[in-house]
This record gives structure tokens, sequence and C-alpha cells, in this order.
């Protein structure tokens, strides 16, 4: 696996929410203010799955985002990190036996990092996103593909 | 290089086709730049829709100009609704409100007059 030049230089991510009650979005949002300001670090959020290098998954699945995640999940150029934040995407959380919900994240498509919390923290997000890069230059080293 | 004047501008198919070989080389140049190792006939050479499926009918998809102040349509429905119904393509009906302002006008020429 080769990682593209743009991949090391910056960091773009694509968020969405599967079903997130909002607190981990707000995280994410938090992540960019000044007071975090993660776009110095060239991380910064981008409006469409086609140009990011990581997606950043907040809530559990709902049944009407099913679909739309595994689009998203496509649409998304490889090498991608998809990236969970908070503990209903990374394990149905309080929705776990909820009547609308898939599951967590990793039921549907493949997990690099999950972030814990309710709501997870920016520092955290921030570790998190750092973490799935850090796996796929790992596995760009060892050559897997 | 001379060119057809027409009072409004010179027209010269030459210097027009030079420029759009120009902008046509700035695009391929520009192009080149884009990644090729996507994945040809996958999702990633579909046309992102917010996640939602691209309908078969394209023109499903069309944005129209009206949608840019659909809040002012929304805002005013009341009064849309009592004048799309006076829109019943019938030309004596147009007819008959022309006539109809017209005499308004008239009436109220003569009544301030």
């Amino acid at each position: 696996m080769a990682l593209p030049r743009s991949f090391k230089r910056a960091l773009w991510v694509f968020h969405i929410a599967t079903g997130s009650c909002n607190g981990c979005d707000i995280e994410i949002v938090a992540a960019l203010t000044p007071r975090y300001d993660v776009e110095r670090f060239g991380i910064m959020l981008t409006g469409t799955p086609r140009h990011a290098d990581v997606l950043l998954i907040t809530g559990p699945v709902t049944k009407p985002m099913l679909p739309r995640l595994k689009r998203i999940y496509e649409q998304t150029p490889d090498p991608k990190a998809v990236v969970v934040v908070g503990g209903c995407g990374s394990t149905g959380g309080v929705f776990y036996d909820s009547y609308n919900v898939v599951g967590p994240i990793d039921e549907v498509i493949p997990v690099d990092v999950y972030v814990p919390g309710c709501p997870s923290r920016p520092e955290a997000i921030i570790d998190g996103v750092v973490k799935a890069v850090t796996k796929l230059e790992t596995l760009e080293k060892s050559g897997v593909n | 290089m001379n060119g057809i004047s027409s009072g409004f501008g010179a027209w010269n198919p030459i210097a027009w086709t030079l420029l759009f070989l120009g902008i046509l080389v700035v695009a391929l140049v520009v192009r080149s730049f884009g990644r090729k190792d996507y994945k040809r006939g996958s999702g990633q050479t579909r046309a992102f829709l917010s996640g939602n499926e691209e309908p078969a009918d394209r023109s499903a998809l069309h944005v129209r100009g009206d949608h840019l102040y659909w809040g002012m349509i929304d805002g005013l429905s009341a009064y849309y609704r009592r004048v799309k119904a006076m829109h019943t393509g019938v030309f004596n009906d147009y007819v008959a409100a022309f006539v109809g302002v017209l005499a308004l006008i008239f009436v109220l020429l003569v009544w301030v007059g």
C-alpha cells in the first residue's frame, strides 16, 4: 500500500453522523475552534468524501443511514482511515437495542480507530485521527495492501 | 490578423481557436494533477449526493431557479395559492382580468382626478 503525497501533506476529514445525538459532533466542531485548532496540523473538514482521507463517524447506524454509510464509504478514495467517535458508534451505546438501529459502525464497514467517550473530548478525537494515520503509515512501511 | 468589425467588438476565428486551445491545454494540465489510482466502475466514480443514490432519471436532480427563493414563496403561500388559482390557462379569463384592472384604474383616475 502506498499513501499518496497529498495524504502525507494534509489530512482531509469527512464527517458523517449516522444517528448520533450530536454531542460528539459538537466536540468535533470544538476541535476546529481556536482553542484546539486542528487546522494548524493540516487537518480540515471537507464537504465531500471524494476529497477525504479520513472518515470521522459519530453515532450508531440507524436503518435509514445504513445504505448511505455504505455508499459514502465506497465513494471515499483509497487508502482511507475510518475513525469512530463516541460510545454509540463503537458499541451502540444506549441505543444498542433500539428498534431503529442496525448496530455499531464496525458491523457495516471496517473501522481503524475507536475513540471512546460520551461525548469524546476534542483531545481524544485529535489523538484518534493521528492514530489512524499512524496505522496507515505503518501498513505502508510493512508493504501490506 | 484582420478580423471582421461588426461594431460590437471583433470576431476573429483564428484568435478564438487559439484562445480555446489555450484553455484546453490549461484544463488538461489541471486534470493531470488528479489521482489516477481510483477504482473504475466503483462508487468512487459516482457522484456524491449527500450519500443518496443517484436516480436513474438525472433530470430529477435538476435544481430549478425558483428553488433559490422557496422561502419567499413559502412565506407568501396564501397569496400564491390565490394567484395560482386565477391562472386557468384560458385566454378569455386573462382578457377579462385585463379589462377588469383597466376599468379599476380608470375609475381610480376619475375618482382621484
